[in-house]
């Protein structure tokens, strides 16, 4: 055996430690710079505009055409646009937005609005004479107001919708649901479905803010007020998980393991996975349920209040607005215009960021509609008049209090704390995130 | 910040490897020379460290004295975001527990885990590249989402192991959508992957010279005081090195527990980890000081859980060099 000295044979001491040690700060160094803030810079050309949105593909080539069609109508306007699905979109946005270089006209979700509007980084637009809003509903218009001023237009309209499989109701002998039905009734049929068909009757409406929203309408309370205070209090939050719950715990909605997992998607849904008989959503989301269910897929509103009251309303599906810090305001609010209010631009657009809320695009278009879009047009056409004036823009303080909401209303599914408890702790993060 | 000592060692080590230079003015010249090359070669990561890493590090301790949204200019608040963090924030201590629990289960077993099978792939002679890539394997496809997204497809509700588990009359339900399971099951993915340690160690089980074990065996050891008496110690410094950077990635550990959980760390906040909450504070809730606070806090603790392991590496880890 050849003689090796015993430093040759392990690694030396000082080599270890400190490549664990450089190894130790580096990784932390990267943990920490993550939180810095970025700035990029970029100058605009002479009347170019950036336009921006979240959305798929149908949305996009839809999106586009619009564009092109106002190119040709303005020929001195050249128009940038891109597009992401929402979640990146948000943090996209935010990040431009904080280095000053939020694109001119951009898409805002109805919770990005406070936030938005109150940092300084929307135009006023009531007093461009270039975006028409007469054709708008007054209550619609309503939610892209902050404080009394207009900063953004909505887009197009959705509103809460209950999804089931009529098939599948009448094959179990559960009548389907009437416009007017109430939470009491809507228990009923949930617990008739769960006996009938062994299965929960509907996704539990326990896990989402805008759910419980609904539920607090009916009651003739909000979850905001119009001034950005809570417009409820812990017990009725309490009596809402409470009863959800109940219903949860003996089976005629969805078991919590199954609710935690909802995310948004139809896939994720028990309703889409096929562990429930109906679920709620959005309108505008109708079409991944669509692919999962079938023709006999039927829509239905959420239920009302103990006295009739109707919960749900019209909600903006997006909303367009003009930077604050955009070189061409004019020509920004002209683009802004044309995509609300143009014949033209209406057709191109069809019902891709939900029912147009010009009034005399919806009506012009209704009658090309077909299979879902029609469906959905015509559940829209049935509220029409029916509905209370949607709410104001929630504060900004909203986004984050979203995903405590279900987080917290885990531990009440999972039985590892009591309704009351819950609440209690949700109305603690509320409270925090609203003095900011 | 200790950001300098590599390029201390490096620019002392040339002057250590010369002890007695004839003409003391030339290995002066020299040396500068040397050194001004090596700090030539450095620039380009010394100028990265200190634009790229220095920078947002100081404006994040900056940060984590502020209430800052990303939107409106940073508004300094003192000592509140930690103050809020250790008083008032339930979920945060939530965080702090989970993260420690999966420290605790996860760093061990993982480095068991690579242990063994460095020791068992030590040990065999024919296919040996083969075996030793199919066990690194779980870890080049585990820095990737993908391989969480199926994780979490595996063991879901009506998930791969949950069919198989039925078929074996254990109905679960699924695994990462129960409180009592979701941390195992991230836990478990990290276990998995530990061809890193893994190679770590075999590097380490093949600098111990063979003739420690033939006069062990002489004197009459067995296979399991061999590996206890010989082993063992030889290893330690691989041991210890492998410990410290493990532990250290653990308390860092994000991807996983993000992709399985969906993002929320849930199933009621099971698998919130502490980063995970970090990320949600920042980047979903718009508090980017009370998350820049949370990441001080964060690299305090890895801190004070190094220098532990470093001081209780005096008593277990054996360098050989000791003389």
């Amino acid at each position: 055996m050849p003689d090796k000295s015993p430093k040759q044979r392990t690694l030396p001491r000082t080599g270890i430690k400190a490549s664990a040690l450089t190894f130790a700060v580096l990784t932390l160094c990267g943990l920490l710079a993550g939180c810095g803030a970025g700035t990029n810079g970029s100058a605009g050309g002479e009347v170019e505009l950036q336009f921006s949105w979240w959305g798929n593909a149908d949305r996009a080539a839809a999106t586009n055409e619009a564009v092109d069609l106002f190119e040709q109508r303005h020929p001195n306007i050249e128009v940038q646009t891109s597009f992401s699905s929402y979640n990146s979109y948000i943090q996209k946005l935010a990040t431009q937005a904080a280095g000053g270089n939020a694109p001119d006209v951009m898409q805002l979700d109805y919770r990005q609005i406070s936030q938005y509007a109150s940092s300084g980084l929307l135009l006023p637009l009531g007093d461009r004479p270039e975006v028409g809003t007469g054709k708008v509903g007054s209550g619609m218009l309503r939610t892209g107001q902050v404080r009394g001023t207009q900063y953004a237009i909505p887009m197009g309209r959705t509103s809460q919708v209950l999804v089931y499989d009529s098939a599948e109701w009448q094959r179990v002998g559960v009548s389907e649901p009437r416009l007017d039905w109430t939470w009491r009734d809507w228990s009923a049929a949930m617990r008739e479905l769960n006996e009938n068909t062994g299965q929960a009757g509907s996704t539990d409406p326990g896990w989402s803010e805008d759910w419980f929203e609904v539920w607090l309408r009916g009651r003739g309370k909000s979850l905001y007020t119009d001034s950005g205070e809570l417009g409820f209090d812990k017990s009725d939050l309490a009596k809402f998980w409470s009863f959800t719950n109940g219903l949860s715990q003996r089976g005629a909605v969805s078991p919590a393991r199954q609710t935690t997992q909802i995310d948004g998607s139809a896939a994720n849904m028990p309703f889409g996975r096929g562990n429930a008989a109906s679920g709620i959503t959005w309108d505008s989301a109708v079409g991944g349920f669509q692919a999962l269910i079938g023709d006999s897929l039927r829509l239905a509103p959420l239920p009302s209040g103990p006295d009739g009251t109707p919960g749900q309303y019209f909600k903006p599906s997006m909303l367009v607005g003009v930077s604050a810090n955009s070189a061409h305001p004019e020509e920004a609010s002209q683009l802004v215009d044309f995509l609300i209010n143009d014949p033209e631009a209406g057709d191109v657009l069809g019902v891709s960021r939900g029912m147009p809320v010009n009034q005399d695009i919806r009506e012009d278009i209704t009658p090309s509609l077909s299979g879902l879009d029609e469906r959905i047009a015509d559940f829209q056409q049935r509220l029409e008049g029916k509905l209370l004036d949607p709410p104001s823009a929630p504060p900004s303080g909203d986004l984050a209090l979203q995903t405590t909401f279900q987080r917290d209303y885990d531990h009440v599914g999972f039985e590892l704390r009591t309704p009351r408890r819950m609440a209690e702790q949700f109305l603690t993060s509320v409270r925090s995130e609203l003095q900011q | 910040m200790n950001v300098e000592a590599p390029d201390q060692r490096l620019s002392e080590k040339p002057r250590a490897e010369k002890p007695a230079e004839p003409a003391e003015a030339e290995g002066t010249r020299r040396k500068r020379k040397r050194e001004g090359a090596a700090w030539v070669f450095l620039s380009p990561w010394l100028l990265g460290a200190a634009v790229l890493t220095l920078t947002p590090m100081l404006v994040s301790l900056y940060l984590s004295f502020t209430e800052y949204d990303l939107f409106t200019a940073p508004e300094w608040v003192g000592l509140d975001n930690y103050v809020h963090m250790f008083t008032e924030d339930p979920r945060y201590w939530r965080s702090a527990v989970n993260t420690l629990v999966y420290v605790l289960v996860a760093v061990p077993l993982q480095l068991a885990a690579a242990l063994a099978a460095a020791l068992a792939l030590n040990s065999i002679g024919r296919g040996k590249g083969f075996y030793r890539s199919a066990f690194y394997a779980p870890s080049l496809l585990g820095a990737s989402m993908s391989i969480a997204l199926v994780w979490r497809a595996l063991f879901n509700d009506g998930g791969t192991v949950d069919d198989l588990l039925s078929s074996f009359g254990v109905n679960m339900g699924g695994w990462v959508n129960q409180p009592g399971w979701a941390l195992l099951v991230v836990a478990l993915l990290t276990i998995w992957q530990f061809g890193a340690p893994m190679v770590i160690f075999l590097a380490g089980l093949q600098q111990i010279p063979g003739e420690l074990y033939e006069a062990a065996e002489v004197d009459g050891a067995g296979r399991l005081r061999r590996f206890r008496s010989v082993t063992l110690p030889m290893l330690s410094p691989v041991l210890f090195f492998n410990l410290v950077l493990q532990t250290i990635q653990a308390f860092q550990v994000f991807t996983p527990a993000f992709t399985v959980s969906g993002g929320r760390g849930g199933p009621a906040d099971s698998t919130l980890f502490y980063t995970l909450y970090l990320y949600d504070r920042g980047f979903t809730a718009s508090h980017m000081g009370y998350a820049s606070a949370m990441a001080w806090v964060l690299l305090v603790v890895i801190g004070i859980v190094t220098a532990l392991l470093f001081r209780s590496s005096r008593s277990w880890v054996f360098y050989n060099d000791k003389g």
